[in-house]
């Protein structure tokens, strides 16, 4: 019952469509937001207070969980949904750590690496729709025609949720990985190349193409020094506290 | 000498930042100051090898507690100067090349990003900065091959080879972790130390430890240096802007035989290994040569062409000649940055000239020149068989004394010889005014290139591998039982003088043997203009995993 509890808050499937329903239900980019980046936090926390015994097969469920939501992610094009299920996939991974017996504040910080990016992802899909009517890749292309500050945003934060250096979803799942061995350690390499095709997926859909004929404003200066701001001292932030993660 | 280990990658980097401010404000003075930077880079290079030579102590300098640090070798000095040569003559190109394109500003600012990670690559002097660069590598050269985002092809190959190179970064990975966690340190100089000290004492998936990094390093790097069956990004990323394929071919392309080289302490211990990765570029090598006949397309002919020399590549480092290997990349990324800077040039001009060759009748009437002709073709056939093997034998014994033992030297002269066989082959064919005038300048030439060759490559490998016992132990396990070895090459050398012996035959018939295909030859035909079903594969692999994906969504009812 403990586990099962965690377990809605760190996404295991099923549980996990508890979040996703979660997300779909709300319509405000900042609640999505927020919801993703407090949802997995409370996990932790309960995790630390419910102190639930941890089975073997935890870590085989998780990787399964994780590679699902990273094999659905392919074909979404809705950006809210994607950072929903990319989340999922990525949470879900917080359990080989749980089973490894990591720390509160290793856990804590892990959830975060993967949390953070899928929130600003969240905040993006606000001025997408506003500007484009819907954050649904291929509807409307050719983002970096038309609005190079969207574009430069967007691509940079999913390459952050992709766990690409130097932000610290890459040294997160180094140092998931020196812990992992024979199969587990291939189960989350695949998850990850999934992830990598996914970007290019979303973002071909969003930032390619043709850019619409209709004049739409770029995304405001201040908003694009907010991304920035906000990216770098994450990725400073990951290279303090993951220490390479090896 | 740390400082400027450090400016290395961090001129580049400052570039890519100052272009960044810069844009969309002063497009000329974008290109301005990123081939500024990028002279000063090459400045730098040329510097550090300088220093090195006067004073040859690697170096390693640390820029964070436990990972971030940058090592100057001979390997990273030479590359760092093969890298920056090439990316200053790619950004000067690039100027006026890509004047009329959109995105100039966000063009440069990548090149300049891809000059820094490549640089980071080549001086990384542990695990992690390693993976980082290699890594980033593959991502900026997805966003430099997509750069014309409204060309769906451009897009579609972008991707390809994004994809290949993360399945080429995650061995990598995997590589890096057994390796630090089997030996407890990220740094490259000591970790080579502890592998020296205690090669056997780890495993991993139930092989030795060294024979699984071994293949992982391998693996990464048939995916970066387009190894079959890994190679169909490679003749596609052409539909990126020329300098981005030029700096491709010349540059990035050759990180697999960077990748062996780094890690060559540990292919001493693994062997097996390098017979797999001489099988692999022996294929790739003749599949990329067979390729690249049978294209109509200048670009995409070089494409395959660059295909067969990784293979070849791969076939030094397979016999344990890890220093030709980057004399090879260097060699071949020169050559090739040429040939893709000119295509435009070759192109316009076979516009306006049709290249026909006139008839000897024409000749002899109308421009009153002597018929051109050919040599007996069984004195052709001889000088063919006799005189690679004369001149290669020859030079190799100058430098190296005692070859005939290496079984490396023996199969490296072996392709030396097959290759010199085919230049003088293709001589005879060429029809002249005085053909032996013509064979014995192609002969000199011959002489100058081979000699040239071997001398710069025993210089090389003397810079590079300043151990000779690492050295030679590398050729040893690349080595194999002797009685396989001669039957081996007995077999393979019988069956290129059956094979040339009898197109002399053909030729000089005239080719006027029946000519109608056989359904042999058409099934062959048909899997070479398909390019052997590689891509059709992965195309239907694509489908199907895309199919599922959309099924699942279906199914959970996307939540």
């Amino acid at each position: 019952m403990k586990l099962t509890l965690v377990a809605l808050f760190l996404p295991l499937f099923p549980l996990s469509a508890a979040q996703n329903l979660m997300l779909a239900r709300l319509r405000a980019p900042a609640a999505r937001a927020a919801l993703l980046l407090a949802w997995p936090q409370l996990g932790v926390a309960l995790l630390h207070a419910l102190q639930p015994q941890i089975p073997a097969f935890v870590v085989t469920w998780a990787l399964l969980s994780a590679a699902f939501y990273a094999l659905r992610l392919l074909t979404v094009r809705d950006l809210g949904l994607w950072a929903g299920f990319l989340a999922s996939s990525a949470l879900a991974l917080t359990w080989v750590l749980v089973a490894r017996g990591a720390d509160i504040t290793e856990l804590h910080l892990f959830v975060f690496w993967f949390s953070l990016p899928a929130a600003l992802q969240a905040l993006l899909t606000g001025p997408l729709a506003r500007r484009l009517g819907a954050a649904y890749a291929g509807l409307f292309t050719g983002v970096v025609e038309r609005q190079p500050r969207m574009a430069v945003a967007l691509t940079a934060v999913v390459l952050s949720a992709v766990a690409t250096p130097p932000f610290p979803g890459f040294f997160a799942l180094l140092h998931l990985l020196r812990g992992l061995a024979g199969a587990a350690a291939l189960g989350v390499l695949g998850v990850w190349l999934i992830w990598g095709w996914a970007a290019t997926r979303i973002l071909q859909g969003f930032v390619a193409g043709n850019g619409r004929e209709i004049a739409t404003p770029d995304l405001a200066q201040s908003s694009m020094l907010m991304y920035t701001a906000a990216l770098a001292v994450f990725a400073a932030a990951g290279l303090l506290f993951t220490g390479g993660g090896l | 000498m740390d400082k400027l280990t450090i400016l290395l990658p961090a001129v580049p980097l400052l570039s890519a930042v100052i272009i960044a401010l810069l844009a969309g404000r002063q497009r000329r003075r974008v290109a301005r100051v990123s081939i500024g930077f990028s002279s000063l880079t090459l400045l730098l290079a040329a510097t550090a090898l300088a220093l090195y030579l006067h004073d040859p102590q690697p170096t390693q300098v640390w820029l964070g507690a436990k990972w971030g640090s940058l090592y100057l070798d001979p390997l990273s000095c030479i590359m760092a100067l093969a890298v920056a040569s090439i990316s200053l003559v790619v950004h000067v190109y690039s100027a006026r090349y890509m004047a009329e394109e959109s995105g100039y500003a966000r063009f440069y600012l990548l090149l300049d990003l891809m000059a820094a990670a490549i640089l980071l690559m080549v001086t990384a002097g542990d695990l992690i900065t390693l993976l980082v660069a290699w890594h980033l590598i593959g991502v900026l050269l997805y966003f430099l091959l997509g750069h014309d985002t409204r060309r769906a092809a451009a897009q579609r190959y972008a991707f390809w080879t994004f994809f290949t190179y993360r399945l080429g970064d995650l061995p990598l990975i995997l590589a890096a972790v057994l390796l630090a966690r089997a030996y407890g340190t990220l740094s490259l100089p000591l970790l080579f130390e502890r592998i020296a000290a205690a090669p056997g004492t780890h495993t991993a998936f139930g092989l030795p430890l060294m024979t699984t990094v071994g293949l992982l390093i391998a693996l990464a790097g048939f995916a970066r240096s387009a190894q079959f069956p890994l190679h169909t990004w490679l003749p596609y990323s052409m539909e990126g802007p020329t300098p981005v394929s030029a700096l491709m071919h010349a540059g990035i392309v050759n990180a697999g035989g960077f990748i062996m080289n780094r890690f060559a302490p540990v292919f001493v211990h693994a062997g097996d290994v390098l017979h797999l990765v001489f099988a692999v570029g022996l294929v790739t090598a003749i599949l990329g040569s067979v390729l690249m006949l049978t294209q109509n397309d200048i670009k995409k002919a070089l494409g395959y062409s660059t295909m067969g020399q990784m293979g070849f590549m791969f076939v030094e480092c397979g016999v344990g000649a890890f220093s030709l290997a980057i004399y090879h990349l260097i060699a071949h990324g020169l050559f090739k940055g040429t040939l893709f800077l000119s295509a435009g040039g070759v192109i316009g001009d076979a516009r306006k000239h049709d290249g026909v060759p006139h008839d000897d009748v024409y000749t002899f009437v109308v421009e009153r020149r002597p018929i051109a002709s050919r040599l007996p073709w069984l004195a052709a056939a001889i000088i063919t068989v006799v005189v690679p093997v004369t001149v290669l034998g020859l030079s190799h014994w100058l430098v190296g004394g005692n070859f005939v033992g290496q079984q490396g030297a023996v199969i490296l002269l072996f392709f030396g010889w097959v290759t010199g066989a085919q230049l003088l082959f293709a001589t005879y064919r060429l029809r002249a005014e005085s053909p032996w005038r013509t064979m014995a300048m192609i002969i000199l030439s011959l002489v100058v290139v081979v000699a040239g060759y071997t001398v710069i490559a025993h210089a090389f490998d003397l810079f590079l591998y300043p151990d000779r016992t690492l050295s030679e132990h590398i050729f040893a396990a690349a080595g194999i039982p002797l009685v396989t070895f001669e039957i081996l090459v007995g077999i393979l050398t019988v069956a290129i003088v059956a094979g040339w012996l009898a197109v002399y035959y053909t030729n000089a018939k005239g080719g006027k043997e029946d000519v109608r295909p056989s359904a042999l030859r058409l099934a062959f035909y048909s899997l070479i203009s398909r390019e052997f079903y590689v891509a059709d594969v992965y195309a239907w692999l694509t489908r199907t995993v895309l199919g599922l994906s959309q099924r699942l969504n279906v199914w959970s009812r996307w939540v």
